[in-house]
């Protein structure tokens, strides 16, 4: 039997990553699988005050930090919910401020350094414990993330690829998803993605024993409810107007290949499992910003197929 | 000028912000003056409190839910509520046993109480008013019709669950405003009206369209005196204000139903908005209740209306059962001020625009219901049934069957008060207070056994004399909840009817907390036999 620990969306999170690489252990499985978005969505400049002291505003609120101990521990607590710090003098800021392009290249910078550093980590982790780790990069990505994790000993690239998982079960994985608000890295028209996903599923496979790890969960199937936003990218409704926002070139070749199982994230707020035809597919959903790891543990059995699986919130 | 504090990139799920308005709309409904508060009201008319006083008082004790529910949002978003919350930080069982017996077994109570307010201002008022008197008396008396509003509830709550909550949201906003119109026109009959109009007025109408004998208002006093109405609108001592809070509770505990869980990268301004949209709805649902029956008041006569409660509960309690009403309807303050017209059309379109204070509010019952068995489902202490959503309809078909199957059950035992259910009233709004009260101490006690989460969050720096804000408050509405639960259960004063003597409410309670438990234990059971250790599920993986 092979028991796969999936978790999705860590967005930049440390905590999130070191627990999942502690997740193995924990929940005793062989595969450790991350479904995508590793890198975060906020940077958070700490900045040098004339008389030597800091300042750093996180969540709305002003800290002034004294001494280099509470500035590092600002940087953990900034790093814990997925943001980045940065140490910054009030010219520098200001440089940042009047050059968005500045903005996007050190943001990019810190992601790659960031990942260099988390896949440094999960190489010393893992290292002699004959388990297999994961990764695909989700749309909120850069593509040269893919770069970083080629680079790990210990943790795959799995994006495009059929990889075997163990007991004769494989797994197919994509971060790209259909278009978004916000257009991110790996965004396709639904025609595209669908293109995509044919192109990577192997026609020769049994989709008995096999897995689909696509970032984007599929269209309708109450994975997929996301609040809706007008076009300023406000809430609507106090976020009660729940709309599904998932692919339908997804949900197309579920139902066309009818994989034993399908693992999806993208959206946080959609934790759950739904039955699309034979195949169980599941949104693990996120909680990254809380330090909150979710996942599922599945329990995959060379004749029964799904022995069991349970959502966690660890 | 200010310096950037936060640089964000476009990434999926960073939306900018939402209107503390439409939090306050929802939260508003939550507390809604015309269906709950109306409807408990009338039920408090032998005790001493003022009905006005007891309004604001628990209205500020109610505040300190607001800071603790709004604080938990904030550390923990779009978790889901209490189950995740209480499961994360006391435990997995406590979580589920209070979760489910608070969001999912007491609503199967609440089915018959909703089809009984939906009948007093909907059918019985509309029927009366299009002539159909028969109709009228037989939906205001009938176990049979009563038991029809129980299924007809059930499956408008159906049909917005099927129609999904983008449309229902739609729905509420429509039924906000036309609510609030039928309010207003409401509100002026009265500050317009005087008593000697409405007297003459009820007379025509009671005697027309519900076949009232005449002398009715008169003898409306009488029964009331009889039966011992005693409510006062104003005034009573600080102890008869405290003790009619068990009843009132009923109509304004729920502020947090309009919480918003959503947002990301936000901060304190989420905190501050969800905390304004539901502190709002409470202090304005409770001026809008002073300044109706203060209007009630001049116009109607606090007197006519309290007497009035008095002779219509006293009959159906029993405890006058050769005495019916002489007026023989529920006294709904809304009909009472279009009795100030005799204009039929007049009175049907603003009855009929009050009734949106129900449709724009009784579809939420089973959604929450809903998600908690979703919840439950997905942590395998349920089928995976049960979780299924019926494709071509997008209904959960299992889920509302768990909901309206014993929901109905529960009604008709209510509706025909077999075993005593139609005492059971209260013990609707006790098993959801210590599913509160769970989430309280839950709250108290984050700063100090979640300690990195709770200094992650963005109310980390609320703090009171040095003690976090979220535990401040918690202390306070946990006592508030603990003097409720103490007043329910114990009820030295016999008032409330649920008490430790009520054996049908106790046995009912019991059954429902023994029914959650059974089903914890058996899924963790069962589980382990299949390899799945649900302790594992709430345990949070080491980090080092």
């Amino acid at each position: 039997m092979t028991r796969i620990f999936f978790a999705t969306d860590i967005h930049g999170s440390d905590i999130c990553w070191k627990k999942f690489l502690n997740a193995g252990k924990f929940y005793n499985a062989d595969v450790l699988v991350l479904g995508g978005d590793m890198t975060g969505k906020a940077l958070v400049p700490i900045t040098q005050m004339p008389d030597g002291k800091y300042k750093a505003t996180l969540l709305q609120q002003q800290f002034i930090l004294n001494t280099e101990e509470e500035v590092r521990d600002m940087e953990r607590r900034v790093g814990s919910r997925g943001y980045y710090p940065f140490r910054v003098t009030p010219e520098q800021l200001a440089e940042f401020e009047a050059d968005p392009k500045k903005v996007d290249a050190f943001f990019h910078r810190q992601m790659l350094n960031v990942l260099e550093k988390w896949m440094a980590l999960a190489d010393e982790k893992l290292n002699g414990l004959e388990k297999q780790c994961l990764v695909c990069p989700g749309n909120d990505d850069a593509l040269d993330m893919d770069d970083v994790i080629r680079r790990s000993k210990h943790v795959q690239l799995a994006e495009g690829k059929v990889v075997d998982v163990g007991d004769g079960f494989s797994m197919v994985s994509t971060g790209w998803t259909n278009i978004t608000p916000w257009k991110t890295y790996r965004e396709l028209p639904e025609p595209e993605l669908a293109a995509k996903l044919e192109a990577m599923i192997p026609k020769s496979a049994d989709m008995s024993r096999t897995v689909f790890n696509f970032h984007c969960p599929p269209y309708a199937s109450q994975l997929d409810e996301a609040p809706a936003v007008d076009e300023n990218l406000n809430v609507k409704d106090a976020g009660r107007s729940l709309i599904p926002v998932g692919s339908t070139a997804v949900r197309d070749v579920i139902l066309k290949y009818q994989p034993l199982l399908s693992l999806h994230g993208h959206i946080h707020e959609a934790k759950g499992t739904a039955r699309i035809g034979r195949t169980l597919s599941i949104n693990a959903g996120s909680l990254y910003e809380q330090g909150v790891l979710q996942g599922v543990v599945v329990d995959l059995d060379p004749r029964k197929g799904i022995r069991s699986y349970s959502l966690t919130t660890g | 000028m200010s310096q950037s504090t936060l640089f964000l990139r476009k990434a999926t799920g960073l939306v900018r912000s939402w209107s503390v308005f439409d939090a306050f709309i929802y939260a508003f409904f939550s507390i809604n003056l015309v269906t709950l508060g109306l409807y408990i009201f009338s039920q408090m008319w032998y005790l001493e409190g003022g009905l006005i006083p007891t309004m604001i008082v628990s209205g500020v004790i109610i505040v300190s839910e607001v800071v603790v529910y709004a604080g938990l949002i904030a550390v923990m978003p779009r978790a889901g509520g209490d189950y995740v919350w209480q499961s994360r930080i006391l435990g997995g069982g406590v979580g589920f046993v209070l979760a489910v017996t608070g969001w999912w077994f007491i609503l199967w109570l609440w089915t018959p109480l909703y089809a009984d307010m939906l009948r007093h201002i909907f059918f019985v008022p509309l029927l009366g008013i299009a002539g159909l008197k028969d109709a009228a008396l037989w939906f205001a008396w009938d176990p049979g019709a009563w038991f029809l509003v129980c299924v007809l509830t059930c499956v408008f709550v159906t049909i917005v669950i099927a129609l999904g909550m983008k449309t229902y949201a739609v729905v509420q906003k429509f039924c906000f405003w036309v609510g609030n119109a039928g309010l207003l026109v409401v509100c002026l009959f009265l500050l317009f009206g005087n008593q000697e109009s409405f007297k003459a007025g009820l007379e025509a109408n009671a005697t027309k369209l519900f076949g009232a004998a005449p002398g009715v208002y008169d003898a409306t006093i009488a029964a009331g005196q009889a039966a011992g109405a005693i409510a006062p609108l104003l005034g009573g001592s600080l102890a008869a204000i405290f003790l009619a809070m068990p009843y009132i509770v009923f109509f304004n505990l729920w502020p947090n139903w309009g919480a918003t869980l959503y947002g990301e990268v936000k901060g304190a301004d989420d905190f501050k908005k969800n905390f304004a949209g539901m502190a709002w709805a409470l202090g304005i649902t409770t001026a809008l209740g002073a300044l109706l029956f203060l209007l009630v008041n001049k116009t109607i006569g606090w007197d006519f209306v309290t007497n009035a409660n008095a002779a219509y509960w006293s009959y159906r309690w029993g405890y006058t059962p050769d005495t019916p009403p002489p007026l023989y309807i529920w006294p709904y303050p809304a009909l009472l001020a279009m009795f100030l017209t005799t204009n039929p059309a007049m009175q049907f379109i603003v009855i009929l625009a009050m009734s949106m204070w129900f449709f724009g509010w009784a579809g939420t019952v089973f959604l929450s219901s809903t998600r908690v068995i979703f919840a439950a489902a997905f942590d395998r202490l349920l089928p995976e049934v049960v979780a299924s959503v019926e494709p071509r309809t997008r209904t959960p078909i299992w889920s509302l069957a768990l909901m309206v199957v014993p929901g109905l059950i529960v009604s008709a035992l209510f509706v025909w008060d077999l075993l005593g259910f139609r005492s059971l009233t209260l013990a609707s709004t006790l098993v959801i207070a210590v599913t509160y009260l769970g989430s309280t101490i839950a709250a108290i006690v984050l700063p100090y056994t979640k300690k990195d989460l709770y200094e992650a969050s963005p109310i980390a720096k609320y703090k009171i004399a040095g003690i976090p804000l979220i535990t401040v408050a918690g202390v306070i509405f946990a006592a508030f909840l603990i003097f409720l639960l103490y007043q329910w259960l114990i009820d030295p004063n016999n008032l409330y009817g649920i008490s430790y003597r009520n054996v049908s409410s106790l046995v009912f309670m019991g059954v429902m907390y023994l029914l959650a438990l059974g089903i914890y234990l058996g899924a963790r059971f069962y589980r382990k036999g299949r390899g799945v250790d649900v302790d594992l599920i709430y345990k949070e993986i080491p980090v080092e």
